[in-house]
């Protein structure tokens, strides 16, 4: 007689078989556990539905079996109890059923947490059956119970919960531009290890310097001055002006400053690119800058106008803020971003007194430069905004 | 609590107990004081000193060596009006009177309906630590707590030993009234010098943290102190409850520290074994389970007999150990 994994009650399609009671050549009871099989939710002894001898074991242990596939034979001894094979399977049914319930309002598995977490779990609904323990020995923590709560809910459970009214969710495409940013961004932040500093610059006499062409009728925008003064920088501290071959296990020192402008435009960020930074002077670095936020807004920017830049600032001045932690521009080493410039009070001399202070903040990557070089670049370039006219001394 | 006045003198807990004795026998014509060498000796400890020649010989009474006895004839005093405060000279010394105090003491007003009560005060100096000999070292408390009908009350500082003495004596029923041996004369204290009492059945809050629970009584509490004041240097806060009662245990005071703390070190000399932990550990687990973050820790004697003078420390709990507990429970 065939013995069959055959669906023991639950709508099972296959099973593992984990551990057989009976060797070939044993005599069985009908009723008497032959096999351990291991389903989704439970593990089940298989009863030997006739009385007899084991024939053959046709599948070895630790395999995965459709209901159905014959596991063993049993060579009946005497007449088949067949009445009693029906009774008795039924029965088995039975129990497996009542088995299977009781699991299913039981603990699904054993769960290690203290009484306080259980606590915790319990005032905020949570079947603590349901967290992953990462405290010893598997432990639910406290902190495993947060971060559960905090975790987003499965999408299909959202579905149930949402009130028709409030199903009307906006959508925004995660396409496009928006997208690029996104891929662009998650790369830098996975591969480069950011480092952020954050520095305070004097704005004072840079502004001063800045009315004093105004009122000779020039006009230079305070990031043109940014961008030189970078430039400056850089060529002090070529380090920033590098980028990372980690394949080949160098660090590119790239010999022109392209320096790349984060734009606000209206699709999302953008960056353009004004090149060969240390062959032009602030006017038509100025123009160029002009140009090309025209074009970023107007959405005219070409490929190559986005291209081959070596460092990116961002001036996020105009809109505000106090520091921020950029993400640096991949494959780039470091990024400037400038904060709101504002009057505050400064010691100066020993003395109170007003200036225009403005926070900056440095990201760079740490695989390539350390935190003191960063520091020494920024102090350069805070020494250039502070004192302007130092900046003629380094023009060609 | 009832009003002090700011008249105090600094004393130690055994002489606290005298100045407790002497207030209460000088007020209360009833109160007697019985006892081997309580009289012309004055105590084994020096407890009962100068009563005698205060009160006279029928108050402070010599009685002969016989524990059973002296409990004994207490209990009738103490049914027909008078306020015996009976000494052991050590707790561990009680045994032959235990028969009385558990058969009798403690069943007379349920056996008689009211009718009659058993004002009746056992002192008895228990513990170890001070090199004594076998017997004289018991820390036995756990005999006592078990059975209705007698409180048990252990001051573990010189003013609660004068309050609660003095609430003992004012209690209509049996009081064991235990005295930290070892804390005697281990410092000073300022005791006001009028009659006051310590409510029996209410715990102390010695020390405030947010971390864990200590919990002590008797000769154990300036050692979870000392612990507790180690460990804040490591940021782990303790509250340290001084239980001062041990039958009937201030449940409520024990529930809203742990419930406070989420973890609770139970610190007692008697042994593990149906120690008083234990049943703190119950009434823990009855009344907070749900705010337990780590399993309570006990630190306690070890299941021997108190071993002799040279093994003495090995066998108390010690600072040492109370940190270890203390750690167990915060890491856990």
């Amino acid at each position: 007689m065939e013995v069959k994994l055959h669906d023991i009650g639950e709508g099972m399609t296959e099973g593992e078989i984990l551990t057989y009671f009976v060797k070939v050549g044993d005599q069985v009871l009908p009723d008497q556990p032959l096999v351990e099989v291991q389903t989704d939710k439970m593990t089940a002894e298989l009863p030997s539905p006739t009385a007899g001898t084991v024939k053959e074991i046709l599948v070895t242990e630790g395999t995965n079996v459709e209901v159905g596939t014959t596991l063993l034979i049993i060579e009946s001894s005497g007449t088949k109890p067949v009445q009693q094979k029906i009774e008795n399977t039924s029965m088995n049914r039975n129990i497996m059923t009542i088995k299977k319930v009781d699991r299913e309002n039981g603990p699904k598995r054993l769960i290690l947490a203290a009484p306080y977490t259980r606590k915790i779990a319990r005032e905020l609904g949570i079947d603590i059956e349901d967290i992953h323990g990462t405290g010893p020995a598997g432990r639910v923590t406290d902190e495993d119970v947060y971060r559960y709560v905090n975790q987003p809910e499965p999408v299909e459970e959202n579905k149930n919960d949402i009130q028709p009214t409030i199903a009307e969710v906006k959508e925004i495409p995660f396409n496009g531009r928006r997208k690029q940013i996104a891929s662009l961004m998650s790369k830098s932040l996975y591969t480069i290890p950011h480092v952020t500093h954050f520095e305070e610059v004097d704005m004072t006499n840079l502004l001063d310097s800045k009315k004093q062409l105004n009122e000779a009728g020039v006009n230079i925008s305070v990031a043109a001055f940014f961008i030189k003064a970078i430039q400056l920088s850089l060529a002090k501290y070529p380090i920033f002006n590098s980028v990372l071959d980690e394949e080949k296990g160098v660090i590119k020192l790239k010999k022109e400053y392209n320096i790349g402008i984060a734009v606000d435009a209206k699709e999302g960020l953008i960056v353009p690119v004004i090149r060969h930074v240390e062959q032009k002077t602030l006017s038509v670095i100025h123009a160029e800058m002009k140009d090309y936020i025209d074009k970023a807004q107007n959405n005219t920017l070409t490929k190559h106008d986005i291209s081959d830049g070596t460092f990116t600032i961002s001036n996020v001045g105009p809109l505000g803020g106090i520091g921020a932690t950029p993400i640096i521009n991949y494959p780039q080493t470091a990024l400037i971003a400038f904060h709101k410039t504002k009057k505050k009070p400064v010691v100066v001399n020993d003395e109170i007194v007003i200036r225009s202070i403005m926070n900056l903040s440095m990201s760079f990557d740490h695989r390539v430069a350390d935190g003191a070089t960063a520091v020494g670049f920024t102090n350069y370039f805070v020494q250039l905004l502070e004192q302007p006219t130092r900046m003629l001394l380094e023009l060609r | 609590m009832s009003t002090i006045t700011a008249k105090t003198q600094k004393l130690s807990i055994v002489q606290a107990v005298t100045d407790g004795l002497r207030t209460v026998m000088k007020e209360q014509e009833e109160v007697l004081v019985l006892g081997e060498d309580v009289g012309k000796n004055g105590g084994v400890f020096r407890a009962t000193e100068g009563l005698q020649e205060q009160f006279g010989p029928d108050r402070v009474i010599d009685t002969p060596l016989s524990e059973s006895g002296i409990v004994g004839t207490a209990i009738g005093l103490a049914i027909n009006g008078f306020l015996p405060v009976v000494e052991m000279q050590f707790l561990g010394f009680i045994y032959p009177a235990y028969e009385q105090i558990m058969t009798h003491a403690t069943r007379i007003r349920m056996r008689t309906l009211s009718h009659f009560h058993v004002p009746l005060v056992i002192r008895a100096p228990y513990g170890a630590g001070v090199k004594a000999p076998e017997i004289h070292s018991d820390s036995v408390e756990a005999l006592f707590t078990h059975m209705p009908g007698i409180k048990v009350v252990c001051p573990s500082n010189p003013y609660d030993a004068k309050g609660l003495l003095i609430a003992s004596i004012d209690d209509p029923d049996p009081v064991l009234f235990l005295e930290p041996m070892r804390s005697y004369r281990a410092f000073k204290d300022e005791v006001p010098t009028d009659r006051y009492t310590v409510e029996i059945g209410k715990a102390s809050l010695v020390e405030e943290g947010t971390d864990l629970t200590l919990i002590a009584w008797g000769a154990m509490v300036p050692l979870a102190v000392k612990a507790a004041q180690k460990v804040r240097e490591q940021n782990i806060h303790c509250d340290v409850l001084d239980l001062r009662t041990l039958y009937p245990l201030d449940k409520e005071m024990i529930a809203e520290s742990v419930q406070k703390t989420g973890r609770a070190v139970i610190v007692h000399e008697a042994h593990a074994t149906s120690g008083l932990g234990t049943d703190i550990i119950a009434l823990i687990q009855d009344t907070s389970f749900l705010y337990l973050k780590s399993p309570i820790q006990r630190v306690t004697g070890f299941d021997v007999p108190v071993p002799f003078y040279t093994l003495e420390q090995h066998y108390l709990p010690n600072e040492d150990q109370i940190i270890e507990a203390i750690h167990k429970a915060i890491q856990f």
